[in-house]
């Protein structure tokens, strides 16, 4: 009962916290740039104002206008059943390791480009392709990230590379272990759609990639849309926080530890945030051109993280 | 400090000097150019602390002194009188793009790792996790000369390969005898002291400091 | 202390240039005779190291002059020697148009601290010191080299330097590898960097890391010697620079360069055994010539021919250097001959320049007529730079065909051959040009035939080894073949 119980209070504490996640970092950014900002809660309203208001889908629209949003939110649900937020190994371990997560998120990527297509609307093709120009150039980077990590675990499975990291705390210190970081920081960046790749307030048709896909979308569809992006935000810091500083994370399934690593979870997170926040504000939005350049060096430090762990011993 | 963890922080402390050479690559205003070797001069300088903390070697926290001097205050400094005399160029257009560039640095360090596996296999300093790493700073700062149009961002180029190789003395061996490492100083400075100049006349003569204009010489 | 007074003759001459109260002529006569002191000095030296000798002063031998030091010392002063002595004898505003004046100054300072930092080189035991020695020629000679301020001048010297320093920091980076292995079998010993100390241990350094190293200071040094692929600078620089600096440059300073390599090479073969360094010796060699070759054909400036040349002949001796003891002798008389060569061409060219206003052979039409004697002696001196008996040239290079056979390097020595007579029939063409027909208009037949005195001495040497080696000069080059292929 027990497995069964974890893997489902990790799915409840996606769904419940992300929002909040997005909301704390709206906030942070807010009172940096000297406004009040909305209250910590206000996607939660957000989101449950869209779930009560009418569809619109347009007649050109298919079946994947209407299959992408379920497809999105179901894969990122499903990917944060394989990442150990409070605990690990996980007992689903066995049934997808580093690789299956990462490409299960790439999933609703790519269905939500997809859908962007579908309509015919330019501002969705606009988005769609800058979308997958990006993706594209991010996926060697979590490819090689994800071998550098797992290189030194001897194993791809998420669960065993922070088990690894909590055995031998000494090497967080390491060059290939920091450099991994930051080239999965980058990564993330470009993924969830954080400044200066795309800029996640923006309308404007010269600067949006995500907002561009979802444009044609309204009611429970946006909602569910919305909310997968918060979760995907969520479950790619929470990754981060526990493959680089994996201190906290429960090892014995038990009330006390696990309470422990919910909140030594929300601290990582919230000090990530807090170093987003930050970083968004002092940042501009890159041009579109000069993204492919970005990537390129967090695919550098991805190979630069392996060389300099395993290349000399 | 415990073998294992002055490994570390060498090895650390090393990429740090080769990224800040790859982040010449990465931008393109000729000041950033400036800062970001200025910022690699000190991570070197940083680099030669932790080892003369662990040799105990006096001779070196001198080395490091003078490196300070010259390398993070003085030639930037010249440099920067340079670049604001002459004008902001932006290197707009090298003869290789940023994102093939950044490719070509990636197979530049598989390379510098195949070079140096003789040397780093030779005895067993702890600091051998680096060599590779400065090695590729080397190579790193050859390949910045080759693909950059601007005379300035050529003498960049230079002082980053200058840095890789010292940074190599000063992992593989420690430093090199006293008076070869002053003669070496007193030849970079007189070096860039000479380059500068020449990129005074070059301004003057070109009224460009783009070396594709410097064309007159072929065959 | 015989060293050290061969060392202090140019370094007493470039302080000399500085005092106000010696005008220009007795600059030069002062320069000239401590050029002349300088090269007796360096006989004196041959002369004791002839046999197998040493002289050195210093701990450990700092400067220490061996056979070898002594070949490449004497070739040194005595180009010093003639390129200031021509220059005297010039009088004002002959062959350096650009020293005018107050500048006039700091050009023969810096030309005299060139000649000191190539006699450094040559006779120091530390090859860090020596590397400083040769960084510090590349410094120098690229304010030479720029004195002219055209736009073509700015563009060899800023060429000239960057590649130098690369050059130049690649072969610190050899020898701080080399250091490294020393280090590392032997242990830190004060004296760790002396060639001396290096040949003696040599047996037990690493053999991996001692041919990585070798690669990079075959690289490095080979850029300052001008051998291909590193070459591009050189046509360059020393078209560009004042007469009388490249007669030093193509001289001296691309065989110190070598003679670098060669100082490392002892170390190499007796680590991994000579195959390794002859084979890549050979390549590069072979490469130069090549190129050389190639680019020779379609010439437009006879400066730029007299510099490709000295790219084929450096590449000339680098093979030399690869083909075992007899080669190796073979390269030390071609550097000799070479020296006394090139220098003589490359003074008379600033003479032909300074008369026609021009460096371009199209221009140049009727040497012979305008200046009988600077054509005549020009035109010889590029004969016996093409191999023509019965110059010098001839017999070093008859010297190294016969070795490069004896060294069971049959096909190699064949396609240099093919490709020296190549050059000789592209060289002869540009020559031919130049000498023949009317001159100009605007140039009467004027010329100064005195001013060619100090040539004599490049004449002498040329003829006399041009009928056969004097014994002294034989044992010599013998003693530091020896060193480098024993």
């Amino acid at each position: 009962m027990i497995p069964w119980l974890l893997e489902a209070l990790q799915c409840l504490m996606t769904l419940i916290l992300a929002p909040a996640l997005i909301g704390f970092v709206r906030l942070l950014k807010a009172r940096l740039q000297g406004r009040r900002g909305a209250p910590l809660v206000q996607p939660y309203r957000d989101l449950a104002k869209l779930l009560g208001k009418e569809r619109v889908v347009s007649t050109q629209a298919s079946w994947i206008f209407r299959a992408a949003p379920l497809v999105l939110f179901a894969s990122t649900l499903v990917a944060s059943l394989l990442i150990p937020l409070v605990a690990a190994p996980l007992p689903f371990d066995r049934v997808g390791d580093l690789i299956v997560v990462v490409y299960l998120l790439l999933l609703g990527t790519f269905f939500l480009a997809l859908a962007g297509l579908d309509t015919g609307s330019p501002f969705g093709g606009m988005g769609a392709s800058r979308e997958m120009t990006i993706a594209a150039l991010a996926e060697p980077t979590i490819a090689l990230a994800i071998f550098g990590m797992g290189a030194g675990a001897g194993s791809t499975n998420l669960g065993e590379i922070v088990a690894r990291t909590l055995a031998n705390p000494g090497s967080t210190l390491s060059s290939g272990h920091l450099m991994a970081f930051a080239a999965l920081f980058i990564v993330m960046l470009a993924e969830c759609g954080r400044l200066p790749v795309d800029n996640p307030a923006t309308h404007l048709e010269l600067t949006m990639i995500h907002e561009a896909m979802i444009l044609e979308y309204s009611g429970p569809y946006l909602a569910l849309l919305e909310w997968a992006a918060q979760m995907k935000f969520f479950l790619f810091l929470a990754l981060l926080c526990n493959l680089v500083c994996p201190w906290g994370v429960a090892v014995a399934l038990r009330p006390g530890t696990l309470s422990v690593a919910v909140a030594a979870l929300i601290i990582k997170l919230a000090v990530l945030a807090i170093g987003i926040a930050l970083l968004e504000t002092r940042l501009a939005k890159l041009r579109l051109f000069r993204v492919p350049e970005l990537l390129g060096v967090s695919f550098l430090l991805a190979l630069l993280a392996i060389t300099t762990s395993f290349l000399v011993r | 400090m415990a073998p294992d963890l002055f490994s570390r922080l060498v090895t650390l402390a090393s990429s740090l000097v080769l990224l800040s050479g790859i982040a010449v690559l990465w931008r393109h205003s000729l000041e950033a150019y400036i800062r970001a070797f200025a910022r690699q001069s000190f991570l070197f300088v940083v680099t030669i602390v932790l080892v003369a903390a662990q040799t105990g070697d006096a001779r070196l926290y001198l080395v490091a002194a003078l490196v300070f001097l010259m390398k993070v205050v003085l030639i930037p400094n010249v440099l920067q009188r340079v670049q604001r005399h002459v004008g902001a160029d932006l290197e707009i257009h090298p003869y290789v793009n940023t994102p093939a560039s950044l490719v070509i640095t990636g197979a530049l360090t598989l390379l510098s790792y195949a070079v140096a596996s003789p040397v780093t296999t030779l005895g067993s300093v702890p600091t051998r996790g680096g060599i590779p790493l400065a090695l590729a700073t080397v190579f790193v700062g050859l390949f910045i000369l080759v693909s950059r149009k601007s005379a300035l961002s050529q003498i960049i180029g230079f002082l980053v390969l200058e840095n890789g190789i010292a940074l190599l003395a000063v992992l593989a061996t420690f430093g090199v005898p006293l008076i070869v490492e002053l003669g070496v100083f007193l030849d970079v400075l007189l070096g860039v002291l000479v380059m500068q100049v020449f990129v005074y006349r070059i301004r003057e003569t070109f009224d460009t400091l783009d070396v594709d204009r410097l064309k007159k010489l072929r065959h | 202390m015989l060293l050290i007074a061969l060392l202090a003759c140019p370094l007493l001459a470039a302080v000399l240039a500085a005092p106000r109260s010696l005008d220009r002529a007795a600059v030069e006569r002062a320069g000239v005779a401590l050029a002349g002191s300088a090269f007796l000095l360096s006989l004196v030296v041959a002369t004791r190291v002839a046999g197998g000798g040493v002289v050195s002063v210093g701990p450990e031998e700092f400067l220490r002059a061996d056979g070898l030091s002594a070949v490449l010392a004497l070739i040194v002063t005595g180009t010093g020697l003639v390129a200031l002595g021509f220059e005297a004898a010039a009088g004002t505003a002959a062959a350096t148009p650009e020293a005018e004046g107050a500048h006039f100054r700091r050009y023969h300072a810096l030309a005299e601290l060139f000649l000191f930092t190539m006699l450094l080189a040559v006779t120091v035991n530390n090859v860090g010191v020596m590397w400083v020695a040769v960084e510090a020629t590349t410094i120098i000679t690229a304010f030479l080299v720029g004195l002219r301020r055209s736009r073509a001048a700015l563009e060899a010297s800023w060429k000239y330097i960057l590649i130098g320093s690369v050059g130049i920091a690649l072969a610190f980076l050899g020898t701080v590898l080399a250091y490294f292995n020393f280090v590392q079998r032997v242990g830190v010993t004060p004296f760790a960097l002396h060639w001396t100390v290096l040949s003696r241990v040599a047996g037990a350094l690493d053999p991996d890391v001692t041919r990585l190293a070798f690669v990079f200071l075959l690289v490095g040094y080979g850029t300052k010697a001008g051998l291909a692929p590193m070459h591009t600078w050189l046509p360059d620089a020393h078209s560009e620079a004042p007469a009388p600096i490249s007669a030093m440059m193509s001289g001296c300073l691309l065989p110190v360069a070598l003679y670098a390599i060669l100082r490392f090479k002892v170390v190499v073969d007796a680590c991994v055994g000579a195959a390794f360094t002859d084979r890549m010796l050979i390549l590069i060699a072979v490469l130069s010539v090549l190129v050389a070759a190639l680019l020779l054909v379609r010439q437009a400036s006879y400066k730029r021919m007299l510099a490709y040349s000295s790219v084929e002949h450096m590449g000339l001796m680098c093979l030399g250097s690869g083909l075992g003891p007899l080669g190796v002798t073979a390269s030390l008389l071609h550097a000799v001959t070479h020296a006394a060569g090139k220098s003589m061409a490359f003074l008379l060219s600033g003479a032909v320049r300074e008369r026609y206003g021009t460096s371009r052979i199209g221009s140049v039409r009727g040497l012979l007529r305008a200046m009988p004697w600077t054509g005549a002696l020009f035109a010889a001196s590029v004969l016996a730079l093409l191999g023509l008996p019965p110059s010098g040239v001839f017999v070093s290079e008859i010297l190294l065909v016969r070795a490069g056979f004896r060294a069971g390097r049959p096909w190699v020595t064949a396609a240099v051959l093919v490709l020296l007579v190549g050059i000789f029939i592209a060289v002869l063409g540009h020559l031919n040009r130049m000498l023949y027909g009317d001159p100009p208009e605007h140039l009467r037949a004027r010329d100064h035939p005195q001013r060619l005195l100090p040539l004599a001495l490049n004449v002498a040497v040329l003829i006399v080894l041009g009928f056969g080696i004097p014994g002294p000069l034989m044992r010599l080059l013998g003693t530091a073949a020896g060193i480098v292929a024993p």
